[in-house]
């Protein structure tokens, strides 16, 4: 191996005399380790008993890299002291190891490129990778093409190491994997499209204008992307240039692509031989391990390469047991294939280890089955106990006669046991006081994660044995309640996707649900056809008029709706409490609308709704209910035609439906009468709504609703009626009579004889308005 | 005696081919009426041989020996007497079917089969009368893939799509109409299976992108999509395919409409199950799953499959169990792909093609004069004939005309000093002294005044260009208001019809 690496070295430097750099992101910007991770950085978790850190060196070496950059940002001191430490910092390894601190503001791989172009350290093109990653591909052929490229092509900045594969190969995980769309000539890649299990992809959409350009394409899903990169020097710059690249894959790439400034080209290496991949997640940690198990990964194997300096016998079925004569291994304990046990372990009688890796210094006690599961060092299991799909940390100690259901998670120091039973899924992290102080205060965002949990801790172990000599503390099961954006692949759901032991059936089966419903409706070519116009008619709306059929739009929209809304009351109630002025208010519901995108007719079903919510219904009614309402809506009425456009019939519709179906039902003759006073609405407004087919309730399911629809739509008959008799009483009256005329009319219906006048204007009307009166005035 | 008797009985025919000959509209003014008698796209020669030669030949070469024939009953009495004057396609038994239809109005190929589904009783292969392929590509490399497909996992049809020729910049001029684009296609190239095309529905549901299934692209991991290459037409499909065809009575093109509809099959399940009946009815693999079924390499069912089976409350009965594992037949379209450097493939569905595949045999062939003396006495000796060029027999070749790279039909009169150059001139032309023609196509029986000057022109048949005129770059047709000539063309065109059937019957003599 050291040989090879000096190999490529010596090439490299034939060609041309610069130093091959590399850079590591050694932080994982996400938590999908925790609680693993609380007092370890992710890159220094051991994978078959070695950091994973140490990996990643091993594979860069084997590519002929001269120069490492390790970004670290997360329990920085911890990296930097395994650097120090590591065999490659030793004089004559060859390689210099740089290791850089960046700020704990950097939260994103973006961020971090953008600290690396700050301080320039990179001055050739150079390997960006991750610090979870183990490979065996020759990158220095992969860097060879990309200058090869370089020279006839300047704008191809970079060159994307992906790994033939399978679609459901188990390094390829199914909550987070690409869709990539390549040239079949020069592999350029021509559109990047991010794939997530939940919320589930169903369509990928490649754009039509790459066809132009190139006629004949290759659409592949069975890449595994390994997060090797081959970069120009311009691409950190470009990370500066744009400041909101935030994922190097879904921001970057996707930007580049589908930039029409930038002109830059990224392209694709398919390795075909060789392995790659990162320890991205729980389930991903699983699967290495066991292609390193199995040897996909050769040199780089237990028995031969093994980056921490161990030495391992390789016998027969894959089992690895440590060289130095150190192991005891009981008689009677069976030892099953894919196998790896650390030196100076003790595994007692009776033991099945399957499939598992056991660290150094572990003592494993009589009668213990462990399947499928990874213990770090020095970790004592007692006797008698059952361990599946699980991974438990450094310097854990397991008590007798404990069960340990699969995908559990133990942090590094916890006690649980004896007796206890821990279930699927569970993750424990010792108690907030067993952490010695100095390292306490190194991570102080993650500090308060814990602090969260240790808050619920009773809820979370009601109904829990995790043993009278337990340390641990109980990480949450379900999602947080303010789950984080469902877009982003770090949402719980899809987060299952990557969780080691969950083969997340339930959301296999939900999804093939989803896929059945979809074919079912398509299962009639009509339906089908039906069903896609819909959705792209819904698409569509989502843009133009988000509201307008709010029973339609499932999911997003609706949420954004009712997030609106309560944004609506909030704001409306803020200034009704706090006395704002009309303009400030109505500056304020502009603002409101324009950040959530909604039409106008929703917040002025908000703003109708909240001015009629506000007036006080007064017992008894009468005039004092009558006040009431003439002061709400002297207040705040004009609010209605300020929030942009004047629309007095939407207003009227509005108001009606919302009376409908409200308590204040029976206001509704009155606030229409006082609107009316105060010119919110005008008479030939009222003559439009009344002649709307919907302002009788038709399109309403017959009902209270559906009465009241109604019942609304009399009294403004009969307040049309009014202005008719007026108007052939007085035809030719002037301003004042009209003021007059109001006037009386507010005496009438503060007398509560508005039903009596009515009766008097209107006597053909008959039977029906007797009835509807009767209920007006009993109403009032 | 016996044995054969015998032996002829046992062999059962395996494809039928189905041959749909239309009425060529894309071919106008081409395959316009002359007067009262049509001219089927058919019948169109192509360097002086009718176009469903080609395709008859292409079958008969396969060995394939029954052929459904289709074509509007109006062209029906041109085309029963093509078939049975000619020689050379004597071993097809041809089965001549008409339906009725105007030229307007056009008719699926979907409606057709189901029109003629009760004579579609087995595998078939449906050809269309335009496609000439390329010498490289027997039909029996279709029937050879379709016969694989089928037995091996139960593939449900093959297609065989070709690259387009990028035409050469003014080679035909835009006023022919446009250039037919090619459509989007993606396929599976490792298996050869056909997944997506793209259908103007698709296009009007999102200009800016495709949209494909994430699970047609998990089924097949490394797809292909490209849009080089165009359909030949030529489709080798089970007979289930007519069942389904008869479930989707609204369905008219089967390009269009029907062949994208079926390649989701393949990877919709639930489409299986609604049309499981019509699917699996001659399902090949029934007799190959207990096979299968011990196979290792085949991968047993999926996670979703399980869950199926695992929310029926009751215990599958022996014949579900038959059911589901029929359902391990892909169902998939198979696709056979022509690559321009393999060979010259063209459908001759429009004037441009027409021109170019006209153009390519031309380059195939030299020119040598006839032999027989008749002819050869026709030819002028100070006529100059290029080598690139075909003349058709009895065609009369005046002193001091030059012709280049032209395909000139039979029984044509060619004047003096006349000058024709890269030209298709069909049967009964004449052409007069002093004629200009460069990059014509003349319909039969067109007559060219002298000394008039064509570029670029397709004529009608029997159409009549005045002496000394110049066009450039039309379509001519005969205008039916213009009363005076169009007596004159009809009193020719009775004549001419009338030397037109004895002529043809010599030729079979």
């Amino acid at each position: 191996m050291a040989s090879k690496s000096a190999a490529g070295k010596e090439k490299l430097i034939d060609d041309d005399e610069e130093v091959l750099q590399a850079v590591i992101l050694a932080d994982s910007f996400n938590k999908r380790f925790r609680p693993l991770t609380t007092r370890k950085p992710r890159c220094l978790l051991p994978i078959c008993n070695a950091p994973l850190l140490d990996w990643t060196f091993e594979s860069l070496a084997l590519a002929g890299v001269q120069e490492i950059f390790v970004i670290c940002r997360s329990h920085a001191e911890q990296v930097k002291t395994a650097i120090k430490e590591s065999k490659w910092s030793k004089p004559g390894s060859g390689i210099k190891i740089v290791p850089i601190m960046t700020a704990k503001e950097t939260f994103s791989p973006g961020d971090a490129m953008r600290d690396l172009y700050t301080r320039g350290l990179v001055t050739s093109d150079f390997v960006l990778v991750m610090g979870d990653l183990v490979s065996n591909i020759r990158i220095d052929e992969v860097v060879r093409v990309h200058k090869e490229r370089r020279k006839t092509n300047k704008d191809a900045i970079m060159t994307i190491v992906v790994k033939e594969s399978g679609v459901s190969h188990r390094t390829r995980s199914q909550g987070e994997s690409s869709v990539f769309v390549l040239d079949s000539e020069t592999s350029e890649c021509l559109h990047y499209e991010p794939v997530t299990g939940y919320p589930k992809k169903t369509l990928a959409h490649i754009p039509r204008a790459i066809l132009a350009e190139h006629p004949e394409i290759e659409i592949r899903n069975d890449l595994i992307d390994c997060s090797i990169d081959v970069c120009s020097v311009e691409v950190p710059s470009l990370f500066q240039d744009n400041f909101d690249y935030l994922d190097i894959r879904r921001d970057f790439v996707h930007g580049i692509l589908t930039s029409d400034l930038l002109m830059k080209n990224i392209h694709c290496y398919v390795a075909k031989d060789g392995y790659a991949a990162r320890v991205k997640d729980t389930k991903s940690y699983d699967s290495i391990s066991k292609d390193i198990l199995s040897r996909w990964t050769f040199p780089l194997v237990p028995d031969d390469n093994h980056p921490s300096g161990h030495t391992y016998e390789h016998t027969r079925g894959n089992r690895y047991i440590s060289k130095d004569n150190t192991v005891s291994l009981a008689r009677t304990c069976k030892i099953g294939i894919n196998t790896l046990i650390g030196s100076s372990t003790q595994v007692s009688e009776n033991v099945e280890i399957i499939s598992s890796v056991i660290g150094q210094n572990c003592i494993i006690g009589p009668g213990t089955t462990i399947t499928n599961s990874y213990i770090f060092d020095n970790t004592t299991i007692g006797s008698n106990c059952s361990l599946k799909q699980s991974i438990i940390g450094a310097g854990v100690s397991i008590r007798d006669n404990t069960t340990v259901e699969k995908g559990c998670l133990i942090g590094d120091g916890v006690v649980v046991g004896p007796d206890a039973t821990l279930k699927a899924f569970e993750r424990l992290s010792v108690k907030h006081e067993a952490i010695p102080e100095v390292e306490l205060d190194e991570d102080e965002d993650e500090d308060s994660d814990l602090e969260e949990v240790e808050e619920n801790q009773d809820s979370l172990t009601k109904g829990l044995n995790l043993g009278r000599d337990s340390n641990a503390l109980v990480w949450p099961r379900e999602p947080p309640s303010d789950d984080e954006d469902e877009e982003s692949p770090e949402n719980f759901r899809n987060q299952r996707f990557m969780r080691f032991g969950d083969e997340a059936l339930d959301l296999y089966s939900s999804d093939a649900g989803s896929v059945s419903s979809d074919d079912e409706e398509s299962s009639s070519d009509e339906e089908d056809f039906l069903r896609d116009r819909r959705g792209s008619m819904s698409g569509a709306s989502d843009i133009s008029l988000p509201l307008d059929m709010p029973s339609i739009l499932p999911g997003a929209a609706t949420v954004a709706e009712t997030e609106f809304k309560s944004e609506v009351t909030q704001s409306l109630e803020r200034a009704f409490a706090e006395g704002h002025s009309v303009d400030n208010a109505a500056v304020e519901l502009k603002t409101l609308r324009m950040a959530s995108n909604v039409s106008l007719s929703r917040v002025r079903e908000a703003v109708v709704a909240a001015i009629v919510e506000k007036i006080r219904i007064v017992e008894g009614g009468g005039p004092s209910q009558r006040q009431e309402i003439n002061n709400v809506i002297e207040r705040w009425g004009a609010l209605i035609n300020m929030i942009g456009g004047v629309d007095a019939v939407e207003t009227l519709s509005i108001l009606q439906a919302h009376c409908a179906s409200s308590p204040r039902m029976s206001l509704y003759g009155q606030i229409l009468l006082v609107l009316y006073d105060h010119d919110i609405v005008e008479e030939d407004d009222i003559r439009a709504w009344h002649k709307l087919p919907e302002a009788r309730g038709e399109g309403h399911k017959p009902g209270e609703v559906m009465d009241n629809f109604k019942k609304c739509w009399l009294i403004g008959g009969h307040m049309l009626q009014q202005f008719d008799a007026q108007d052939s009483d007085e035809s030719g009256s002037d301003e004042g009579d009209e003021e007059e005329e109001e006037e009386d009319e507010k005496e009438a219906g503060s007398k509560s004889t508005t039903a009596d006048e009515d009766e008097d204007d209107s006597d053909e009307e008959g039977d029906d308005d007797d009835d509807d009166d009767e209920e007006e005035s009993e109403s009032e | 005696m016996d044995l054969d008797t015998v032996k002829s009985d046992l062999v059962t025919r395996e494809f039928l081919a189905v041959v749909l000959a239309g009425f060529g509209n894309e071919l106008l003014p081409l395959t316009n009426d002359h007067g009262d008698e049509p001219c089927p796209k058919a019948l169109l020669p192509v360097a002086n041989k009718p176009m469903i030669e080609y395709t008859l030949i292409w079958l008969e070469q396969s060995g394939i020996k029954d052929v459904l024939l289709i074509c509007p009953s109006m062209h029906r009495p041109a085309i029963y007497h093509h078939i049975h004057s000619d020689v050379t396609t004597s071993a097809l038994r041809i089965d001549l079917q008409t339906y009725d239809e105007s030229q307007d109005s056009g008719v699926g190929t979907c409606t057709l089969l189901r029109q003629f589904a009760p004579r579609i009783t087995g595998d078939f292969v449906l050809v269309p009368c335009d496609f000439v392929p390329p010498p490289s590509l027997p039909l029996s490399v279709l029937l050879n893939k379709f016969r694989v497909d089928s037995v091996s996992d139960g593939a449900l049809a093959t297609t065989c799509w070709y690259e387009s020729h990028k035409p050469e910049k003014n080679a035909s001029p835009e006023e022919w109409g446009p250039i037919a684009s090619p459509t989007l296609i993606i396929w599976d190239d490792l298996s050869g299976t056909l997944l997506h095309i793209d259908t103007p529905d698709d296009v009007d549901r999102n200009v800016d992108e495709v949209e494909l299934r994430m699970s047609m692209l998990s089924q097949y991991p490394k797809t292909k999509l490209s849009s080089k290459f165009q359909d030949s037409h030529v489709y080798v499909c089970r007979s289930s395919v007519i069942r389904i065809l008869q479930e989707k009575p609204h369905l008219d093109s089967f390009r269009e409409e029907f062949l994208p509809w079926l390649c989701k099959i393949q990877y919709q399940k639930t489409k299986r199950e609604k049309y499981k009946k019509a699917l699996y009815a001659d399902s090949n693999v029934s007799s190959q799953h207990l096979a299968l079924e011990h196979s290792t390499l085949l991968p047993h069912s999926d996670v979703n499959q399980v869950n199926a089976r695992s929310t029926l409350s009751m215990p599958p009965s022996p014949t579900e169990e038959d059911e589901m594992k029929d359902h391990s037949a892909s169902l998939r379209v198979g696709i056979t792909i022509r690559r321009a450097d393999a060979g010259f493939a063209i459908r001759v569905n429009s004037i441009h093609n027409f021109l170019e595949i006209n153009r390519r045999f031309l380059s195939g062939t030299t020119y040598a004069l006839p032999l027989d003396p008749k002819n050869r006495s026709l030819i002028d000796q100070k006529a100059q004939i290029s080598s690139d060029t075909i003349i058709g027999d009895s065609t009369q070749v005046s002193e001091r005309t030059t012709i280049k790279k032209s395909v000139i039909g039979r029984h044509c009169i060619i004047g003096k000093m006349a000058k024709i150059v890269g030209c298709v001139v069909l049967d009964h032309c004449v052409i007069e002294d002093g004629v200009k023609l460069d990059g014509c196509i003349l319909g039969k029986n067109t007559k060219v005044g002298s000394k008039a000057e064509l570029s670029r022109c397709v004529t009608q048949a029997g159409y009549e260009v005045s002496p000394g005129e110049t066009v450039k770059g039309e379509k001519l047709d005969v205008s039916d208001w213009t009363a005076a000539p169009e007596e004159n063309t009809d009193d020719e065109q009775d004549e001419e019809d009338g030397s037109d059937e004895t002529d043809d019957s010599d030729d079979v003599k």
